[in-house]
């Protein structure tokens, strides 16, 4: 029935992203449609109210706000950031969300989008660590919030496809994996004891589940707006609540641990559009 | 099996090592990730996961967790945590024997027997999330005792919504009765569910110490209670 209802929708959307974020071809909420539209999936179909809301958005505002941070001359060094290299060269935003985790010359590390963001931000423009720019990671007022939502918006639509080519970018994708399987904590979970059947639910809440691409790509599309926390989250976040409600310790943003996750994560997206923004109950 | 598996993980560990090297160059800003001493393209996936989780400052270990010690102990795997996570929870027949060994002896029983204690404090145990939660937010358990995330995975009562992680607990004293063999196996399920179901996803109540023996009588209760709304 809800799949039915919202088949009747892209036609009314097909005109783009409303009045916002003029790099943006598609609204996200298109490319989400057109997987629902492929595939049945309990997941993706789960909140009709959130897909009806998806059109407006409130993440499209944080993009709006991350634009202008983007390219304004900020920190002790009074540059922009459009000299920072995400993967694609210096300031290319196109796609590059999309290929990350990756290995940067650079740093010899592989980063995810918000370790290379704090990377840009403390080499390019100067920002001591401790900054609020650098150091607050949460919430829609946050810089890293606007940035992320900004940059990643260029990858909208766009397939997943981190890079598997650097010897470290396999290494961490594999381990991501093995802690993706690691059982431990008070409750012996770990990813996979949520991620691995379609159509499971905690209490209300239908999970994603990590082998059906179609709804993965869904479920590792960050930033996207959380209705139930009223603001724009981030990947990072995403594993610090898995990570508490499983009762395990607190993961440090940034660390290698973190982004051997998402590595392993983004890889089983690959191939299958990204949704950024997206909208999340 | 239980040796061999030690063997294989201190081999790893040799092998962590014997893989260090130097790297030149100065260190990341925000890492103790990269401390420039260990190549993690040398190592096995297995070496690195269990490097980055225990010894890379990935998460934090020094945290006090409220059953004391800290959260270093949370994240080291025992005995069943280990066999069930390399066998993906499809532990080999052997394994699961051990499993299922291990998981018996593991289990207490109360002293006044298996009894049914009071539905209605059984079901908000069985609907509350409270306890055991560390990071960014800790649970206080001065303030409330820990409750038992039953509705987490499971349809307990009809007019409430429940998981489909794990099966539907519905009319369960309903449809089993309330007599000695059921109370037991009742018991036995929440203390330590491998005991028979080997590398089960549920949550070992009674044997990680996380519900009281009086807790898991009052939800037993609330399952199998005639009065209570799951079995109406």
């Amino acid at each position: 029935m809800i799949r039915k209802a919202l088949l009747a929708l892209p036609v009314a959307l097909a005109f783009g992203v409303t009045a916002h974020a003029d790099h943006m071809q598609e609204n996200p909420v298109n490319i989400l449609l057109g997987l629902i539209q492929k595939v049945d999936s309990p997941y993706l179909t789960q909140s009709e109210q959130n897909i009806m809301m998806m059109e407006d958005n409130p993440a499209l505002w944080i993009v709006e706000d991350g634009k202008e941070l983007f390219y304004q001359p900020r920190g002790p060094n009074n540059v922009s950031l459009e000299s920072c290299d995400f993967g694609q060269g210096p300031g290319v935003l196109e796609a590059a969300y999309a290929k990350m985790p990756r290995y940067f010359e650079d740093t010899g590390r592989v980063m995810d989008l918000e370790a290379r963001l704090v990377h840009c931000m403390m080499t390019i423009q100067g920002f001591p660590a401790d900054d609020p720019a650098v150091r607050q990671r949460h919430g829609n007022e946050s810089d890293h919030m606007k940035l992320q939502s900004y940059i990643a918006s260029y990858s909208n639509g766009v397939p997943w496809d981190p890079p598997m080519d650097h010897p470290l970018e396999k290494a961490m994708r594999d381990a991501g994996e093995y802690i993706f399987f690691r059982r431990a904590g008070s409750l012996d979970m770990s990813c996979q004891t949520c991620h691995s059947a379609t159509g499971q639910r905690i209490r209300a809440s239908v999970l994603p589940n990590s082998s059906f691409q179609e709804e993965w790509t869904k479920a590792i599309s960050w930033p996207a707006f959380r209705v139930g926390h009223d603001h724009v989250r981030s990947s990072q976040h995403r594993i610090r609540g898995c990570y508490w409600q499983m009762r395990q310790a607190g993961p440090i943003p940034g660390s290698d641990g973190t982004i051997a996750l998402i590595s392993y994560w983004t890889d089983l997206a690959r191939g299958q559009p990204a949704i950024l923004p997206d909208m999340k109950r | 099996m239980i040796a061999m598996n030690h063997s294989r993980r201190a081999a790893g560990f040799a092998a962590l090592a014997a893989a260090v090297l130097i790297v030149g160059g100065c260190a990341a800003p925000e890492s103790a990730e990269t401390d420039g001493k260990v190549d993690y393209t040398k190592m096995s996936a297995e070496e690195l996961g269990e490097y980055l989780v225990m010894q890379s400052g990935s998460w934090d270990l020094k945290q006090e967790v409220q059953e004391g010690g800290t959260a270093r102990e949370r994240m080291t795997q025992d005995e069943l945590q280990k066999v069930c996570s390399e066998a993906r929870n499809q532990p080999s027949p052997e394994q699961a024997g051990q499993i299922i060994a291990d998981a018996r002896a593991s289990i207490t029983y109360p002293e006044g027997g298996i009894q049914l204690g009071d539905w209605r404090r059984g079901q908000d145990l069985s609907w509350g999330g409270f306890g055991f939660r560390i990071a960014h937010n800790p649970d206080d358990h001065s303030r409330r005792d820990p409750s038992g995330n039953c509705y987490n995975c499971h349809a307990m009562s009809p007019d409430r919504v429940g998981g489909t992680l794990g099966p539907s607990l519905t009319a369960y004293g309903k449809q089993r009765g309330n007599n000695e063999a059921t109370r037991r196996f009742v018991w036995e399920m929440m203390y330590n569910p491998h005991a028979y179901f080997p590398c089960s996803n549920m949550p070992r109540m009674g044997a990680k110490g996380l519900l009281s023996h009086e807790a898991m009588m009052d939800i037993m209760a609330y399952v199998l209670h005639p009065d209570s709304p799951v079995n109406q």
